[in-house]
């Protein structure tokens, strides 16, 4: 089983969209795929037609007093499973430091589902936080969805200082540009000119689309309800060079 | 992700649109995409996999590749393997519980494609307020297509329910309304339907001869028989031998070679003498080509377990060693293929099938020819019982290793004669024969075994210039002796426990009295 974190410390960068579209993508493959929707907001689960609710709430699930099995819900697609989110996700950095090992809490919880997925997709919410250590802790790949300007370089570069600082975990951090619009000079110079201290920056990068934006609509990923789209086909090309990282 | 699903059969007269109409009138129903999937079912050659009551199956959606491992009359999921691909030997997969479990059930036998079948799948969903899925169906049309050029055949319609984890109640609910719909349960997998259509029992393989002989048929006309169902075996075993991959393939063509030669030397003044000695020297060379290959195969099973003794160091410092009996291997089996994809052999195994075939009498019988099976086979078994005997109880704590190799030869030939000619004595007699046996031909196999697999590892030591490995050999080579000391300080016991008087008297009865009293 491996673990993918879609992580970034700023909101609004298209977490969630990345999440929901490499993790059906994930399961078109065949693979066994669960979508963890961390974030409280709940858009992931929005996005699956699943209520954002944790039966029992988040602490209990958290604590490892609910199995974890029993709160995964099916979504649509046949090998996509989601783990929903829960209001109370709010309160997830109190939640963990309650337990005893709040860095591997994460790890530890999805333990049991090595055995049912191929990956683990985390949909995570715009912050930095004893949660996020927990994520990065657990995680094989953090997935960082970049905007192409200077104000989100210097947010990269602040994630990479403090994963430095931190040195937690082993995750392989695999930057990647968003909401690349064509039209903005800064836009095409970044991505054609990218800063060295991306050395892993994945070529793929995703377009500013409207298809995107109406995710929310459909409430199914991209390639459902547009499959010829140009975003379809980014988040395509972006899975197929993903994968070959997780072997 | 892991679930079992609830299939039912459609009846012929029962249409689709009817079925999902009366769904409706309870559910919302979508109709979804309508897809031509493939499913594959896997079992070894001799299917062991079947005789577990399990079903191995590859299904082929799309782009995607799942194999599910399902057992029991309903296809009950025991596993889904983490794997796109069917592994052929269980040894190929990670070593973990499911390997083990594989492997208690195939051991080294390779897994093949048995039965190919085309579904064509209608998926449904029941969904509820929200649009959300929460229950799926599958309506789906099986078919077995013998090739791409023949008309596929229909092996009927199933619907299967597929619970979407979560939503256990919506499950319930469907399940229920198709219950009282009377569609009959699925009970036979699909495996078994396809194998129907393609002409094929599942299970129907064995190597064992299993030959039916009339006491009072002419010995001819018996040996033939015999000889012939041999030749099946080998030629059953002959496409895995050449494939390698599967040890057991080579073992029963091998085990056939070496029956069939002592049938041609044992029922002696049966076939003619030139026809005996020609085909006997033919299977005698290639019984020579198979030695190297089997005596290998059988060593780097084993050697596993050898090296469980020994330390960690010494366990690496044998990878030489196991390259070197890869190599050999590899160039003994290279020779024996080559031997049986060369014109000659199949020239010669032609005019073999065409002889034991043939009803036509020889100019000049051979003197035991017409005489009736029964009496040759108690005279045969009487006698090589008590040359068994004379060459068992000449053997000391003394005698040599060549003394024990002659006897286990002795006694190979007794075995063989009985399971030739099994079927004109009562089965009873037969086992008790048989299970008195076994423990010495045992201990004799062990006996040989060690002594081949030391000749091995003393023979690569020979040309062995890497000094750990040389080492670590030696230290096999003392625990192969250890081994070979233990097993030959048994020998007594077992020797004693089939020469005792009781088998005596039964063995007597049996090939003496038994056919005397008819």
């Amino acid at each position: 089983m491996k673990i993918i974190a879609i992580y970034n410390i700023k909101g609004g960068v298209g977490k969630t969209a990345t999440a929901v579209n490499l993790s059906y993508l994930a399961s078109l493959d065949g693979a066994n795929t669960l979508l963890w929707d961390l974030d409280p907001q709940g858009a992931a689960s929005y996005y699956c037609r699943i209520k954002p609710k944790i039966k029992g709430g988040g602490k209990k699930l958290v604590e490892g007093k609910i199995d974890i099995d029993e709160v995964v819900k099916g979504t649509d697609y046949e090998n996509l499973d989601l783990l929903p989110a829960d209001f109370s996700y709010r309160n997830m950095d109190m939640f963990l430091q309650s337990t005893k090992q709040p860095l591997n809490r994460l790890n530890k919880l999805l333990g049991p589902l090595a055995e049912e997925y191929d990956y683990v997709f985390l949909d995570c919410p715009p912050s930095i936080s004893a949660a996020s250590e927990s994520v990065f802790t657990a995680a094989d790949i953090l997935l960082v969805p970049t905007i192409p300007t200077t104000l989100s370089l210097r947010t990269y570069k602040q994630i990479m200082h403090f994963l430095k600082q931190q040195n937690t975990g082993h995750a392989k951090v695999l930057p990647f540009f968003v909401m690349v619009d064509g039209r903005k000079k800064m836009h095409r110079l970044i991505v054609q000119h990218p800063p060295s201290f991306m050395p892993t920056l994945l070529k793929s990068y995703i377009p500013y689309a409207s298809e995107v934006e109406r995710m929310g609509t459909h409430r199914a990923p991209v390639a459902i309800f547009a499959p010829g789209s140009k975003a379809a086909g980014r988040y395509q090309s972006l899975w197929n060079e993903l994968r070959p990282q997780l072997w | 992700m892991l679930h079992n699903q609830h299939s039912f059969v459609i009846p012929e007269n029962q249409g689709v649109i009817e079925l999902v109409s009366s769904l409706r009138k309870n559910f919302s129903v979508r109709l979804l995409a309508e897809t031509v999937n493939k499913r594959v079912f896997y079992d070894t050659f001799d299917w062991r996999l079947y005789k577990n009551g399990s079903v191995l199956e590859q299904h082929n959606e799309g782009s995607s590749r799942k194999i599910y491992w399902r057992e029991g009359r309903q296809g009950k999921l025991k596993i889904q393997l983490g794997l796109s691909k069917v592994p052929y030997l269980a040894s190929e997969l990670p070593a973990g519980e499911f390997r083990q479990q594989l492997h208690s059930v195939i051991s080294v036998r390779e897994l093949t494609p048995r039965v190919r079948l085309k579904i064509k799948r209608q998926s449904l969903a029941v969904v509820d307020n929200n649009e959300k899925i929460v229950v799926r169906l599958y309506i789906d049309k099986y078919l077995y297509q013998p090739s791409k050029t023949r008309a596929a055949r229909a092996l009927g319609n199933r619907l299967t329910i597929v619970p979407v984890k979560g939503y256990a109640d919506d499950y319930s609910r469907v399940e229920a309304s198709i219950l009282e719909m009377k569609l009959p349960p699925a009970q036979d997998n699909m495996m078994k339907l396809a194998l129907v259509a393609k002409g094929v029992s599942a299970g129907e393989y064995s190597s064992k001869l299993n030959i039916l002989l009339d006491p009072d048929m002419p010995a001819e006309q018996a040996l033939k028989k015999i000889l012939l169902r041999l030749l099946e075996i080998m030629k059953q075993n002959t496409a895995g031998s050449i494939t390698g991959r599967d040890i057991e393939f080579m073992h029963h063509y091998r085990v056939s070679i070496r029956k069939t030669r002592s049938a041609l030397k044992q029922v002696k003044g049966v076939l003619p003498q030139d026809i005996s000695e020609k085909y006997n020297n033919f299977f005698s060379m290639l019984g020579k080509l198979t030695n190297p290959v089997r005596d290998l195969d059988v060593f780097l099973v084993q050697l596993e377990n050898y090296q469980q003794d020994l330390g960690s160091a010494a366990q690496q410092a044998l990878q030489p060693l196991c390259e070197h009996l890869m190599q050999s291997r590899a160039e003994a089996q290279k020779k024996f293929v080559e031997e049986l994809k060369s014109a000659e052999y199949r020239e010669n195994i032609k005019q073999w099938c065409n002889y034991l075939g043939s009803s036509e009498k020889s100019d000049t019988p051979a003197e035991n020819a017409d005489r009736a099976v029964y009496k040759l086979a108690d005279e045969l078994i009487w006698e090589i019982y008590q040359q068994a005997l004379e060459q068992g109880n000449a053997i000391t704590a003394d005698s040599k290793a060549k003394e024990l190799h002659e006897l286990r030869k002795t006694f190979k030939k007794l075995r063989y004669l009985i399971e030739f000619f099994r079927s004109l004595y009562p089965t009873t007699m037969v086992r008790e024969f048989t299970q008195a046996l076994t423990g010495l031909q045992d201990n004799l196999g062990e006996l040989n075994d060690l002594d081949v697999h030391a000749a091995i590892v003393r023979g690569f030591i020979k040309q062995c210039t890497d000094e750990k490995a040389v080492k670590a050999c030696k230290k096999i080579i003392k625990s192969l002796k250890n081994q070979l000391h233990k097993t030959r300080s048994e020998f007594a016991a077992c020797y004693a426990d089939f020469a005792s008087a009781d088998n005596h008297n039964r063995f007597r009865e049996m090939f003496i009295d038994y056919h005397a009293s008819r």
